[in-house]
């Protein structure tokens, strides 16, 4: 007879379940229709019927191991079909958030995260008050006198200053996703063996990361995709934006500001726009069908607020030099820098944690194509 | 204590819960009005093929009631009728009964001359509409009272060639609706049920594939007046399927659909399970459930399925049947073994669910019901069989024998 296996109920999970908006998953009984239902769910590894299991007995350990808790982009078909209103779609992602917690380093910065719901102002005040505080230090808080025409951000913020800034945050950030990445991938290994080498799986996993094919086929959530979709290229757009122009002025020495018709310009606007357009399908969403979009929960809110603030004011910041006054396009600018700073910091403990084990997962089981094969 | 006769107690719905509750109140002493809509007694359970677990015909004990009805002077029987009105009074409740126009009277003998000459077809409502049948026609096989019925909505304009046909003078082809007017004790509400529309369930088939079927239309199937004489076969090319599923509380026990248990289909499944295996041995019977609910003897029937060859259980509720070639594909997840099941099947039973069929009676006889929509009795009107609650036929009876002794209680509390 096989062993009989231990399993260590975490009444501290359930009670965090419970508190961060997954008090559904009490009224499970099992079934499965919700895994029938899921179009991402492998055959040989369903879910999200053993997700909500281990929910219901508080088996964190788990929980934090599945890649299957990552697979799911809560497209909430499972939510619309559940016979007891238990809500898998909600569920998951309350888990997801848990799991977020639980695999931070260092653990106290994914508690305060965690509890977003009462700790945002610190969030979001805490990097806006330090710019404020390292521009006044630095002698730079203020529009300075006889601003030209055409002046650039960087006569008001020196580019010094916002590279002593980021690439710190960043060392340091990439630093704790690391330390969390590491943790989440053992414990991927340890759960169930892997397909392919890193390596291997990378090819399939950037493929679906960058096409989204698999969230194609989640019913209720097809407007989600595309607003998801368009942000995260915008977010890259964003990204090889800012590292061009690193380029271009110090290897190109271009001068600044560029104009509009400038390749790095248009880049960087038409990322703009996918960042608009795909923060507002999700905002639309988010405010629209509540059973399609999911129970908001303050973590979630939380992170799309962040996402939503950083281009609205990233964008108005932009137009504030084209046309209105130095002083608003200052203090927009400010806001800006704290808002990104924000982001960058708590990557690693908000939902923007999701880009980390998601493609963890997704590169663990090695890719989409596999996944989907149906017999 | 008045020396005036008690009124009688009026049983609406002449199903198995009220004959049960009319013949035990008319045993006891009483006076019984039973009024019935169909034109005949015996309501659903006469459509089910086998009772579980004897496996037996219901038309044996239906036809033990029928002559408890016809040899207890105390039981009126009202069929092709309807109770429109309620209204309480000093003594209980007078009641109107809105008789349908009697298109064939009693002087019927179903010696049958009229059916041959009728030249409309309907849908036969015995067989669930799954076969037609003449527009004038013994309801079916065990029909009490004998007496033919007549479509007439079907009838072509002007045509009279059964009234011609009939020597006995029974069929009046402008026979009027008429009412009458009863001073009734107490009221017992057996109205029944009626099966969870297969179309509510597109997503496992349901009124998608004719080959998609409910577990009410599977006992026509098997029965030997039903559509097929009681051969088993895929409705789309009438061929005996290979591959039986049974996809269990489809609809019921669902927030969606009926929130509640309907108590009978575990039972139904596995009972059709072994009549689907007797007639056809080489079947590949699967049975997809949540839970198997068989409380009490009925255990017994449960491990007699699953020892069964070529029978299997699994736990997992069916979430997508799609038609795929010429058979059904299932989508389902095996929860016990952890793993996606892509079943195919020839012919998929939906094991749907019990509505309560309180019809416009709730409306009309004031009557409150619960969150799912079966009645709930107050002091004179008594509910019973699944108006009342879902049960199965045993439970049914025991329920209207209850029902019938305070339903007395309360005729003798307004007298």
């Amino acid at each position: 007879m096989a062993a009989i296996p231990t399993l260590l109920p975490s009444e501290e999970f359930r009670e965090a379940l419970r508190r961060r908006g997954g008090e559904a998953a009490a009224r499970c009984y099992q079934c499965a229709t919700c895994s029938g239902v899921c179009e991402l769910a492998r055959d040989e590894a369903p879910f999200p019927r053993r997700l909500m299991l281990w929910a219901q007995w508080g088996l964190a350990e788990r929980l934090a191991a599945d890649p299957a808790v990552w697979l799911c982009h809560q497209c909430n078909d499972c939510t619309a079909r559940c016979p007891r209103d238990a809500k898998p779609g909600d569920v998951v992602q309350v888990i997801r958030a848990l799991v977020i917690e639980k695999l931070a380093f260092p653990g106290f910065l994914g508690r305060v995260v965690g509890a977003a719901r009462t700790t945002w102002p610190l969030l979001v005040g805490l990097p806006i008050a330090f710019w404020i505080a390292l521009l006044a230090v630095t002698g730079h808080f203020g529009v300075p006198a006889g601003l030209p025409q055409n002046w650039a951000y960087e006569q008001l913020v020196p580019h010094l200053l916002i590279y002593s800034v980021f690439f710190p945050a960043a060392a340091w950030t990439l630093l704790a996703a690391w330390v969390s990445g590491r943790r989440f991938w053992g414990l991927l290994a340890a759960r169930g063996p892997r397909k392919k080498s890193f390596v291997a799986g990378l090819w399939p996993a950037g493929r679906e990361i960058a096409t989204h094919t698999r969230f194609a086929s989640c019913g209720e959530a097809k407007p989600r995709r595309l607003g998801h979709l368009s942000l995260m290229w915008g977010f890259v757009g964003a990204a090889v934006t800012s590292g061009l122009l690193i380029v271009g002025i110090y290897i190109q020495h271009l001068a600044m500001p560029l104009a509009l018709t400038h390749p790095y310009k248009l880049l960087g606007n038409v990322s703009a726009v996918l960042l608009v357009v795909g923060a507002g399908v999700l905002v639309a969403n988010r405010l629209g069908d509540t059973l399609k979009a999911g129970a908001a929960t303050a973590f979630d809110t939380y992170f799309l607020a962040i996402v939503v603030l950083v281009i609205v004011t990233g964008v108005l910041a932009e137009v504030a030099r084209l046309g209105l006054s130095p002083e608003f396009a200052f203090g927009t600018y400010i806001v800006h820098l704290g808002l990104v700073l924000s982001l960058f910091l708590t990557f690693p403990y908000s939902k923007f944690a999701h880009l980390l084990y998601r493609s963890l997962a997704m590169v663990h089981e090695g890719g989409s194509e596999a996944e989907t094969a149906r017999p | 204590m008045t020396a005036t006769p008690s009124r009688p107690l009026l049983v609406v719905g002449a199903g198995i819960a009220g004959i049960t509750a009319a013949l035990e109140a008319a045993e006891a002493g009483r006076e019984v009005v039973l009024v019935e809509r169909d034109a005949c007694v015996g309501g659903r359970v006469l459509r089910n093929h086998h009772y579980f677990p004897k496996l037996c015909p219901p038309s044996c004990g239906m036809e033990i009631n029928t002559r408890r009805l016809e040899r207890n002077p105390r039981v009126r029987v009202v069929t092709g009728a309807q109770v429109t009105g309620c209204r309480a009074n000093a003594g209980g409740y007078e009641v109107t009964i809105t008789h349908a126009p009697a298109y064939v009277n009693d002087r019927c003998t179903a010696c049958g001359a009229c059916t041959p000459v009728c030249p409309a077809r309907v849908k036969d409502p015995f067989n669930l509409d799954m076969s037609e049948v003449p527009a004038v026609r013994l309801p079916h096989p065990n029909a009490w009272p004998k007496r033919f019925v007549l479509d007439r909505q079907a009838c072509p304009s002007g045509c009279h060639a059964c009234r011609d046909a009939c020597t006995y003078d029974a069929i009046d082809l402008d026979a009027g609706e008429r009412t009458e007017t009863l001073q009734a004790g107490a009221v017992v509400l057996a109205t029944g049920w009626d099966p969870y529309p297969l179309e509510r369930l597109p997503e496992v088939g349901g009124g998608r594939s004719p080959d998609v079927i409910s577990n009410v239309q599977m006992e026509r199937l098997a029965a030997p007046a039903g559509p097929t004489g009681g051969k088993i076969v895929r409705p789309s090319d009438q061929q005996p399927p290979k591959r039986v599923a049974f996809v269990q509380c489809a609809g019921s026990r669902d927030v969606n659909h009926l929130p509640y248990c309907s108590a009978v289909c575990c039972l139904a499944s596995l009972k059709q399970a072994i009549y689907v295996k007797e007639q056809l041995p080489e079947a590949e019977v699967t049975i997809y459930y949540i839970d198997r609910r068989t409380p009490g003897r009925n255990e017994e029937m449960l491990g007699r399925v699953a020892a069964m060859d070529g029978v299997r259980l699994v736990k997992g509720k069916v979430a997508k049947v799609e038609p795929n070639g010429p058979g059904l594909a299932l989508r389902v997840e095996d929860a016990q073994a952890g793993r996606i099941v892509h079943a195919e099947a020839d012919l998929v039973v939906l094991a749907t669910g019990m509505v309560p069929s309180l019809g416009d009676g709730a409306r009309v006889f004031g009557l409150a019901c619960d969150d799912d929509g079966f009645g709930v009795e107050n002091s004179g009107i008594v509910v019973a069989g699944v108006a009342h609650r879902p049960e199965d036929v045993a439970a049914s009876t025991r329920d209207a024998t209850a029902a019938a002794a305070r339903a007395c209680v309360a005729a003798g509390r307004s007298a």
